[in-house]
């Protein structure tokens, strides 16, 4: 269906000598920001926005081995995944869609991610920012211990955290100490530019 | 004064009670807390898997003065473990939940075990269900099933789920129809075991994931099937919806249930405005419930009944840590607000 339609689209487009980089930008990156202004408006839900980054992400395996190489040491990078003991990612997934759309390097330690992970793969892959999501309340707490271990690490100034699901709130983010709420994919891009200062 | 069931079944039935009545019905929306185990002594993760503590945690529910109702189980993976999925038990303030999937495509849905209710842990809550049955009077038992959306997408992975919804429209049918057959299995046992009404959560069915389109296509027409085949003798039906409702509330006023329950999202005044005939359940902050204190739920409780809400409830499953004097503050709420009319 749709994949297919944009894959063949991104190789006559580099067949025909374009730019990959303005492919992606001008083509992919825009289409789904107009994605993403749909569902804020509500003419797009959660299914259709999947849909759309199938497409994207199709157009990108074809243009992305045709850009300069450009190391990921210059692109802000963020860890991002669902807390221990919960499974549901529908929203942390779109959330990941977003944020790559918008140029973030992201690591995505997928669900049910043991809370040690997150504060070692921060670490490791010198993260800027961390996004927890949970749609259940009985894991909710799990977000807390995280910040925790992060100032343990020493790690709680250079890094950014970012929550979000169901359950959550702003008030929750501010009970425990976290740098910010979003309460969807859209906002959550928001909010990691205004935390991390870019423009 | 009027027995909690009699209280429910009126108020189900759309008459006037003498008061709001208070339920937490089970599965995904959990009543238990740390504390209450405590006090019972009955610990899950055990209490998932054996009849006998599944049956007096629930029994503590009441008897502890949290909710005017038994219900069971306490988790919403049941039936998809029945059907073959890989379930992690969880721990005593972790949920089970799915670890494994079954299947990779909706096409593949005739690799699905049928659920068997005669035996693993639809046995359970089916033998759960009796020993309340026998063993107390003039309380409402409820029976919990995971609503036909959410069972669809914790046998496969939910991305692609969504995603076939529209790229093999038929033959996602053909799966939802299996899918609801095996909950209409389920719920049935669950009456002739002694449930007096099911309570179908569907937390992975909402209008903002699927939109009005596929929540009308795919959510209210399973839900509405599971609801029609059961029994119309007993006191009848709750249908839990998480998130927003502004797009879909001409399409959730379809569904067929007695009741309809809504998360913490909603503005219980909104739903009422929107749906001026039905029976509403809910919807006190689990936020509140789990860091706030007994005046506060008291005051979100009134809030509650004063906006339209016809049965209090939590708005979600409770969090494990809420402090039981928070939990036991919504009937506390309740019957003060009645005694000052």
């Amino acid at each position: 269906m749709e994949e297919d339609d944009v894959a063949e689209a991104a190789q006559e487009y580099l067949d025909g000598g374009y730019s990959a980089f303005d492919g992606i930008m001008e083509g992919l990156v825009d289409g789904m920001n107009r994605a993403s202004r749909l569902y804020e408006e509500e003419e797009y839900f959660v299914t259709d926005v999947l849909l759309c980054s199938d497409a994207m992400y199709a157009g990108l395996d074809i243009l992305r081995p045709h850009l300069p190489e450009v190391s990921n040491d210059d692109k802000v990078t963020g860890v991002i995944g669902v807390v221990e003991g919960d499974t549901h990612d529908i929203g942390k997934n779109l959330v990941k869609i977003m944020l790559e759309t918008a140029g973030f390097n992201m690591i995505d330690l997928g669900r049910d991610v043991p809370l040690t992970k997150f504060v070692e793969t921060a670490k490791e892959e010198n993260a800027d920012f961390v996004c927890m999501s949970t749609l259940m309340t009985t894991t909710m707490g799990g977000m807390k211990t995280v910040i925790g271990l992060l100032e343990e690490a020493g790690l709680r100034d250079k890094v950014k955290v970012m929550i979000g699901g169901g359950p959550i709130s702003q008030k929750y983010a501010d009970k425990i100490g976290a740098d910010g709420y979003s309460q969807n994919a859209v906002e959550a891009v928001k909010l990691a530019k205004r935390l991390l200062n870019i423009a | 004064m009027m027995t909690p069931k009699e209280r429910l079944k009126m108020i189900l039935e759309g008459q006037q009670a003498d008061r709001p009545a208070c339920i937490c019905p089970g599965g995904m929306m959990n009543m238990v807390t740390s504390e209450l185990m405590d006090r019972v002594k009955v610990y899950m993760p055990e209490a998932h898997t054996d009849a006998r503590q599944m049956a007096e945690l629930a029994k503590s529910v009441y008897e502890e003065g949290c909710f005017e109702n038994y219900g069971v189980p306490f988790c919403m993976t049941v039936e998809a473990e029945e059907m073959g999925a890989k379930v992690d038990m969880g721990t005593n303030v972790y949920e089970p939940h799915v670890t494994g999937y079954v299947i990779d495509s909706v096409s593949e849905y005739k690799k699905l075990r049928a659920v068997d209710v005669t035996c693993g842990r639809a046995k359970v809550v089916l033998d759960a269900i009796r020993i309340l049955r026998e063993e107390t009077k003039d309380v409402p038992i409820v029976g919990n099933l995971t609503g036909p959306v959410s069972t669809a997408s914790s046998v496969m992975e939910p991305v692609v789920f969504y995603k076939e919804l529209r790229k093999k429209n038929q033959e996602a049918h053909e799966y939802m129809e299996f899918i609801t057959e095996q909950l209409i299995r389920f719920g049935r046992a669950q009456i002739e075991a002694g449930a007096d009404l099911i309570a179908v959560s569907d937390p992975s069915g909402t209008g903002e994931i699927l939109g009005p389109k596929y929540f009308k296509e795919f959510a209210v027409t399973y839900i509405n099937r599971l609801l029609d085949a059961l029994q119309e003798e007993k006191m009848g039906t709750i249908v839990h919806i998480c998130g927003q409702m502004s797009p879909v509330y001409q399409e959730v006023n379809e569904v067929h249930s007695s009741a309809l329950s809504f998360d913490s999202v909603v503005p219980m005044k909104e739903a009422r405005e929107h749906l001026k005939d039905r029976v509403l359940m809910g919807n006190v902050s689990t936020y509140a419930l789990e860091f706030g204190d007994p005046d506060r739920v008291k005051m979100l409780t009134r809030s509650c009944i004063k906006s339209g809400s016809d049965i209090v409830s939590p708005a979600c499953g409770l969090g494990m840590k809420s402090p039981l004097r928070n939990v036991q503050s919504i009937l506390e709420g309740i019957v003060s607000a009645d005694s000052e009319k």
